[in-house]
């Protein structure tokens, strides 16, 4: 089973306060720490969990700057064989530009897979479009949401994708196909700074985008960037922690939840 | 080029509720709405729609986008190319959007949820909503939009008038992916939806050993406890907890919620709570935009001053 796998570095914006300069142009991104995407962690993870258990090997790609090369290692030190960078200073919001892209590469290269694993989405844009385009491209079956994989075999995989309050879909899918993976679907392992180390030494070719830029163009246009609007918002309790708590427990006690 | 297609999400016979965002947004841009349904029994508003188009084929077939692309192109070749797609921001509307993208080779600009009538551009959101970049396709022809539920419903248009019905059939079906069956959750013992007091709790809970101290804060209050989509992922809480779209859909008296920065897919399944708390060190973090009361800190500290002071009675 050869599976390809995509993983991209993003900012970890959790807990940072992100700031729009230069008139809605540009997001400062300057002091944001960055981490490999939630949903790639788990899509690696699960991609490696096939081979370990029934053979082949995992193929880490990666688009962004030198930097991504991040991904890649931690992909390797998770159990991937080899991984590419596509390397490009550019910001690809279009998940049509990076489709072609992709597809480009994989034409190019001729690399043979059975399956393509992306994840469901990347935190930072939240598209969740990029799987299904290179599937409709590629001219195979795609699957997105995928929680479980039953089995994957000679042709064909059974998987389960999560819809909503708890439902699932069991489905049949030919191979090769497209699976966005979603969180939750297994428990990525610990990956240690010696693994990542280590990982260093495995070969990863740096590719360069603008060798696979036929019909990559920005089918949309962003024009601004804007904070959310303002709501009422909520009411804040006292700064200090004492007197919150004591605030908050009258609340809950005004609301009949607790004596 | 003047009509815009609605795909309609079903599910299990039902026609659900987030389709009238999708034709809302229809109403806004002006444009005439055709809704693309499976043919059935559904229970759909028709006063806002000037067409319904049923295909025969089953709800699966239709939600599978290997088929859809057919279908998409049947009615393409008899009705034209539409204006725009529009598709709900969902597990299949995605999904299916996405690979009508890739096979059509057009735009497309996903969880839209605002539409500037003078720019002519779509909102979406990005980290998190922290931040909404406002797009627009770069040239002329069809694209496809996928809308955040709850978006649009404000914006529709009466007509009144009865949409044409129209029914397509002879679909070329594709099995390259098939539907087997659906799965059900495991029932566990406690129903989060009857809660009349959740304290609910998210990623920045930390690791598995956080989760006991909330359980056992839960208890001194009374409270159940739940949480949001990476506890339920790290599996410190059981999937039975999980408060969102994916999850459990609540509404009890008092939502607590601690360490929850407030994704979209969260805020749906909480926000119609009487009272909601929220207490995150981040004060840019969205759920303080739908709670009632705040604070900001650290929820660690919070959880141990109450604590103290409810043991201390």
């Amino acid at each position: 089973m050869n599976l390809l796998v995509f993983t991209k570095r993003v900012p970890a914006t959790q807990e940072e306060e992100l700031r729009i300069i230069d008139d809605g142009n540009k997001i400062d991104l300057s002091k944001v720490p960055f981490k490999v995407n939630d949903w790639d962690n788990y899509s690696v993870e699960e991609a490696v969990r096939i081979v370990e258990k029934i053979g082949g090997t995992v193929t880490a790609v990666s688009i962004g700057d030198s930097e991504s090369d991040e991904v890649l290692r931690r992909a390797i030190a998770m159990g991937a064989k080899d991984g590419f960078l596509i390397e490009t200073e550019n910001i690809l919001h279009d998940p049509n530009a990076r489709s072609t892209l992709i597809y480009n590469f994989l034409k190019k290269e001729g690399l043979p897979f059975d399956a393509i694993f992306t994840g469901v989405q990347s935190e930072d844009d939240q598209f969740a479009a990029v799987g299904g385009i290179l599937a409709a491209k590629l001219r195979i079956p795609f699957v997105s949401m995928v929680i479980g994989i039953d089995n994957i075999e000679n042709g064909y995989a059974i998987v389960r994708r999560e819809l909503e309050g708890g439902l699932q879909e069991r489905i049949k899918i030919s191979l090769p196909c497209v699976m966005s993976i979603q969180t939750g679907i297994n428990e990525p392992r610990y990956v240690s700074i010696m693994g990542i180390r280590k990982a260093s030494k495995v070969e990863r070719k740096v590719l360069k985008a603008s060798d696979y830029q036929e019909n990559v163009e920005n089918m949309i246009e962003l024009t601004r960037w804007v904070y959310p609007l303002k709501k009422e918002g909520a009411t804040l309790l006292s700064p200090d922690l004492e007197n919150a708590c004591k605030e908050l427990l009258n609340i809950l006690k005004e609301k009949g939840v607790y004596q | 080029m003047s009509y815009a297609l609605v795909v309609a999400e079903t599910r299990r016979n039902i026609f659900e509720e987030r389709n009238m965002d999708s034709i809302g947004l229809c109403s806004l841009m002006g444009k005439d709405a055709f809704l693309l349904i499976p043919f059935g029994d559904y229970n759909v508003n028709e006063q806002y729609l000037n067409g319904i188009i049923k295909v025969k084929v089953e709800e699966s077939m239709f939600l599978n986008p290997v088929v859809m692309v057919n279908i998409l192109e049947k009615i393409m070749a008899s009705h034209g190319k539409p204006y725009l797609m529009v598709f709900t921001n969902s597990a299949s509307g995605t999904e299916l959007a996405s690979y009508a993208a890739g096979y059509f080779n057009v735009p497309i600009i996903t969880d839209v949820s605002a539409y500037d009538k003078e720019r002519g551009t779509f909102s979406k959101s990005y980290y998190s909503d922290k931040i909404f970049g406002e797009f627009k396709p770069s040239g002329e022809g069809t694209f496809i939009i996928t809308v955040r539920s709850g978006s649009f419903k404000e914006n529709l248009c009466d007509r009144n008038a009865n949409p044409s019905l129209e029914i397509v059939e002879d679909v070329e079906t594709n099995t390259t992916r098939t539907f087997m069956e659906f799965v059900e959750e495991e029932k566990s013992g406690i129903d989060i939806t009857k809660a009349e007091f959740l304290l609910s709790i998210g990623r920045g809970t930390g690791n598995n050993e956080e989760v006991a101290e909330y359980e056992e804060l839960a208890k001194l209050l009374k409270a159940v406890i739940s949480g949001s989509r990476p506890v339920i992922d790290k599996l410190w809480l059981p999937k039975t907890h999980q408060v969102g779209t994916s999850g459990k859909t609540v509404k009890p008296k008092v939502y607590l919620a601690m360490g929850i920065s407030g994704a979209f897919q969260h805020i749906a399944g909480m926000k119609d709570s009487d009272c909601i708390i929220a207490v995150n060190k981040d004060p840019e973090a969205p759920i303080f935009q739908y709670a009632h009361y705040g604070i900001i800190g650290d929820m660690h500290k919070v959880r141990d001053k109450l604590k103290e002071m409810l043991k201390e009675g």
